[in-house]
């Protein structure tokens, strides 16, 4: 695996067959906005904390296909309970020792310059994003909690099988209990990506940004942010291929910070950005 | 890179930051202050932060006084208000029923009866709709008001005769 080496500094421009980096973020809570119409909605507060690019990742495939990628870390912590091991390579980035480190695939023109800091500034108001985080753990859950199985009666002869899962194969043929039955067990504390939340309001002071609804996790939890693979992506790739310019991004975005929104960056445009309502009407104003 | 603290001093003033080129619809609000705390740049107190500053200046002064817990000028639970808004109903008189107290999300409950039905409507303090809130009965025994020992009177949704004891003639 190798380095990519970064040898122009001239401002590079996004196109729609550009895959950009992630962040790296803190879930701070939930709180409510109201949008320019007086629609109230629910939204998750992000806090970046010094999201650092760490390395830029280039490797060639069995196959000749390369992978592109950017390692961002996040979350400053003591050099005491970092490893030697990591102390080494975060002092090859030049930045300070980070709590979480993570990997984001992109296009081999997405590549950052190494120990740059990001900002929230990457992210347009108005555009949608996928959040990835640990889901809230459940602990040991049983069939109709963790499979949504309809569990039996409550009366009319049921004897102490009320939330169990009843019968969990055939007879004879298979004679076995298929692998991956639904059954209990643990359940929650996984990897899970919510897709699709538009980024509504931006603060580059505090490197804030808010997301409408909710993202998995516990506050103060890690997750990662991206652009959305569906309805940024693909869509924007699909429209350029047909040449509808209007339909690559979002209505109302009409560019992307590339490579990167860094810090640098943010101290250029104001410092608290909130998306206007993608509706064309108030919704409180009666139809004809 | 500059550190933190350094880097709030060397920014731009308000004035001079550019138009921001990536949307075109979009508003720039004002942040609250120039240089905010360090402790909220780690997250400590910023959520408190945000219940605070995220509303106008006109909406931060009604959370302070009609839905503090101990203003003298509180809205309490068995007074009955009387509520403008921008969108239909313009205007909607109730006994108060519940206040919920959240920072930004503070809302509260009123119940009438008009034309023969119950009706509750939540109302949200912080909404860009809401015009005004007039108190018109007290929640004490003056001003033809009655006193409760409750903080939430969801118990007048199945006594009429409390209910009309409370507003009975209220209109909107």
């Amino acid at each position: 695996m190798s380095v990519a080496t970064l040898t122009s500094t001239e401002p590079r421009k996004w196109t729609p067959m550009s895959m950009r980096t992630g962040l790296i973020a803190r879930k701070r809570g939930m709180i409510a906005l109201w949008d320019d119409n007086g629609v109230r909605f629910p939204v998750t507060v992000l806090q970046l904390e010094n999201c650092q690019v760490t390395a830029n990742v280039k490797s060639i495939r069995r196959d000749g296909s390369e992978y592109h990628a950017v390692q961002v870390a996040a979350s400053d912590r003591p050099e005491k309970t970092t490893t030697a091991q990591m102390l080494g390579h975060f002092n090859r980035a030049g930045v300070p020792p980070k709590r979480i480190v993570r990997e984001f695939a992109v296009t081999s023109d997405a590549h950052i310059p190494v120990g740059t800091t990001l900002s929230a500034i990457h992210f347009v108001p108005g555009q949608f994003v996928d959040v990835i985080a640990n889901s809230i753990g459940k602990g040991f859950q049983g069939v109709m909690k963790r499979w949504h199985f309809k569990g039996l009666r409550a009366s009319h002869g049921v004897s102490k099988a009320h939330r169990s899962a009843g019968s969990t194969g055939a007879h004879q043929d298979p004679g076995r209990v298929w692998p991956g039955k639904k059954m209990a067990g643990r359940m929650g504390n996984k990897r899970i990506t919510t897709q699709n939340l538009t980024v509504v309001r931006i603060d580059t002071q505090l490197d804030l940004i808010f997301v409408r609804g909710h993202v998995p996790g516990v506050d103060d939890a890690q997750v990662l942010i991206k652009d959305a693979t569906k309805k940024m992506l693909s869509l924007g790739k699909a429209a350029a291929e047909k040449g509808l310019i209007d339909k690559v991004l979002p209505k109302g975005v009409t560019d992307l910070p590339f490579p990167a929104g860094t810090a640098d960056m943010a101290m250029l445009y104001p410092p608290i950005i909130e998306a206007l309502s993608s509706r064309t009407t108030s919704p409180f104003i009666p139809r004809e | 890179m500059l550190p933190r603290a350094f880097r709030g001093t060397a920014r731009l003033f308000s004035t001079e930051r550019l138009a921001y080129p990536f949307s075109s619809k979009i508003t720039t609000p004002d942040p609250p202050y120039e240089s905010p705390p360090e402790s909220l740049y780690h997250g400590k107190g910023l959520m408190e932060h945000l219940h605070k500053t995220l509303p106008t200046p006109e909406k931060q002064e009604l959370l302070a006084t009609l839905f503090s817990h101990k203003h003298p000028d509180r809205i309490r639970p068995g007074s009955v208000l009387r509520v403008k808004m921008e969108h239909a109903p313009t205007s909607f008189a109730g006994v108060l029923l519940a206040v919920r107290r959240r920072g930004v999300d503070t809302s509260f409950v009123l119940r009438n009866i008009v034309e023969g039905t119950g009706v509750e409507m939540q109302f949200f303090a912080n909404s860009p709709h809401l015009k005004e809130i007039k108190v018109i009965r007290d929640h004490t025994g003056k001003r033809g008001g009655r006193s409760v020992r409750r903080a939430k009177l969801y118990y007048l949704r199945n006594s009429p005769e409390k209910m009309t004891a409370f507003a009975s003639g209220v209109t909107d």
